[in-house]
């Protein structure tokens, strides 16, 4: 079925919907015939320049999006785009229905993940006005498909943020940490949040927490992941969170060839239960690196590493502890 | 035969074992386990319990392809509860004293959803099989067995290796 139109619509006709874009890009810029498009179904069609008419409002098309992923950066997500709603001049973030099922494997594990538009929509019905979420909505097009309109947001991600804070680990862990851990815990209440309604966020990594610096807040993107769980509904959520406290914890990944390179004493004494439980090339027992590390927040740590004796359930669990470790750093 | 919505009374005098079961080759030793143990000995039912954990609406592209999973989860369920149906009677059960039970339902966990079940068909007895999963897929994914022991109330568990 075809929904391109090259005509005049009844509400922005060529000629208002030239003098909209005027406001934002340069004259000689403006595309003298304005491809409106109602219908996302074939997301590639949905091009640079377009204007995307969804439930009467015009997005006018700028770049697709990208993202970096498993040490892979700049990978094109064609069907998620940047835009500009012609009607506040707001930039916004299009994402378009791309329902795919794949098995994804970390470490030596593989399960069934899957990209549902529908879990992103409800999840961002659930979390309107809550400071830690990114924030937008579903609207249907032309063909009945749920595109996401989300409000674009300028901020570094979290990890960005914290590699840039200081020179050196042990400046960084006793002038920055302390703030940068309350922030994780903002991080992880918000996903408590989710969890108490039973919803997962389903792609928990570092990249995925952004500064929004017009709300001074860090806020958790992209919900459109989910995977069938077996046991323990909340697993991977919390692997997740596990694996961003490392990261805080040791301001960057402490990987074992690094160490190796860099650092071959210390190196010596890492064992096989000191390592990440499923990316066994990071180091999780970070005290034996920075021995500075206070023992609560070690202990933490090593709940996510391959020698720990007890696991956690829930983000509950997670955050008394976090609670514990905070308390000792003040 | 079904035993589903038939609340079976704790006075009928015999012990009843749920026997929660799936595709794994743990739950062929779950039955004959209990095929060996309690065939031909009288006093004690047995319902073969086949868990559908309901997938949410999000994970199918449509409701056709949703409606088509299903269907196909208990169609698989079905033939092989019957399947152990059938070792279970020639082990000495009688045709009456086993039920088989399909149930689809959405479960955060399977080992709650199990035990549910337990409660409301007033079982004494839990019998399931252990995986012998990693720490790591125990860590991501959880232990069904291990919740079962650990969350089971009113009833013993049997967790067959």
């Amino acid at each position: 079925m075809e929904h391109v139109s090259v005509v005049d619509t009844e509400a922005f006709t060529q000629e208002k919907l030239r003098e909209l874009i005027a406001h934002y890009i340069e004259p000689g810029r403006i595309p003298k015939i304005i491809k409106v498009i109602t219908d996302t179904s074939d997301f590639f069609r949905v091009e640079f320049d377009n204007v995307l008419l969804l439930e009467g409002n015009p997005y006018f098309i700028r770049n697709y999006e990208r993202e970096g992923r498993f040490g892979i950066d700049e990978q094109p997500k064609f069907w998620v785009k940047r835009a500009i709603d012609l009607t506040d001049g707001s930039m916004k973030i299009i994402k378009m229905v791309f329902h795919e099922e794949f098995r994804t494997t970390i470490g030596d594990l593989s399960f069934d993940c899957y990209r549902s538009s529908k879990k992103e929509a409800r999840i961002l019905t659930v979390v309107k006005n809550h400071s830690n979420f990114m924030q937008g909505s579903a609207v249907t097009d032309s063909a009945g498909n749920l595109v996401r309109v989300i409000d674009y947001i300028p901020g570094k991600s979290m990890a960005d943020s914290v590699l840039s804070l200081a020179e050196s680990h042990e400046e960084y862990f006793h002038t920055h940490f302390p703030s940068v851990l309350d922030n994780f815990i903002e991080l992880v209440h918000a996903i408590k949040f989710l969890h108490d309604r039973e919803e997962k966020h389903g792609d928990i990594r570092r990249d995925h927490v952004l500064w929004d610096r017009q709300s001074a807040s860090y806020r958790w993107i992209d919900f459109d992941y989910n995977y069938l769980h077996k046991e323990n509904i909340y697993g991977y959520d919390l692997f997740g969170l596990g694996n961003i406290i490392i990261f805080l914890a040791g301001c960057g990944d402490i990987t074992v060839q690094h160490l190796k390179k860099y650092n071959e004493q210390t190196f010596n004494r890492i064992v096989e239960n000191d390592l990440n439980i499923l990316f066994n090339n990071r180091v999780a027992n970070l005290r034996k690196i920075y021995p500075y590390i206070p023992y609560a927040l070690n202990s933490l740590l090593l709940h996510f590493s391959l020698g720990a004796p007890v696991f956690y359930d829930e983000t509950a669990q997670l955050l008394d502890d976090l609670g514990e470790v905070r308390s000792s750093l003040s | 035969m079904n035993a589903e919505g038939t609340e079976v009374k704790k006075t009928t005098g015999e012990r009843h074992i749920l026997l929660a079961l799936d595709e794994s080759e743990n739950a062929k030793r779950v039955v004959l386990y209990v095929a060996d143990f309690l065939g031909g000995v009288p006093g004690f039912r047995v319902t073969l319990l086949k868990i559908i954990p309901e997938p949410p609406e999000d994970y199918f592209e449509n409701d056709r392809a949703r409606k088509e999973w299903i269907e196909n989860e208990r169609e698989k369920g079905t033939a092989m509860l019957e399947n152990f149906h059938s070792v279970l009677v020639h082990s000495g059960f009688r045709n009456d004293q086993v039920s088989t039970l399909v149930k689809l339902k959405p479960c955060p966990s399977v080992a709650d959803c199990i035990l549910e079940e337990q409660q409301r068909l007033h079982c004494c007895t839990v019998v399931l099989g252990r995986r012998g999963i990693s720490r790591k897929e125990e860590f991501i994914f959880g232990s069904t067995s291990s919740k079962v022991l650990h969350s089971g109330k009113n009833c013993a568990v049997w967790v067959i290796e």
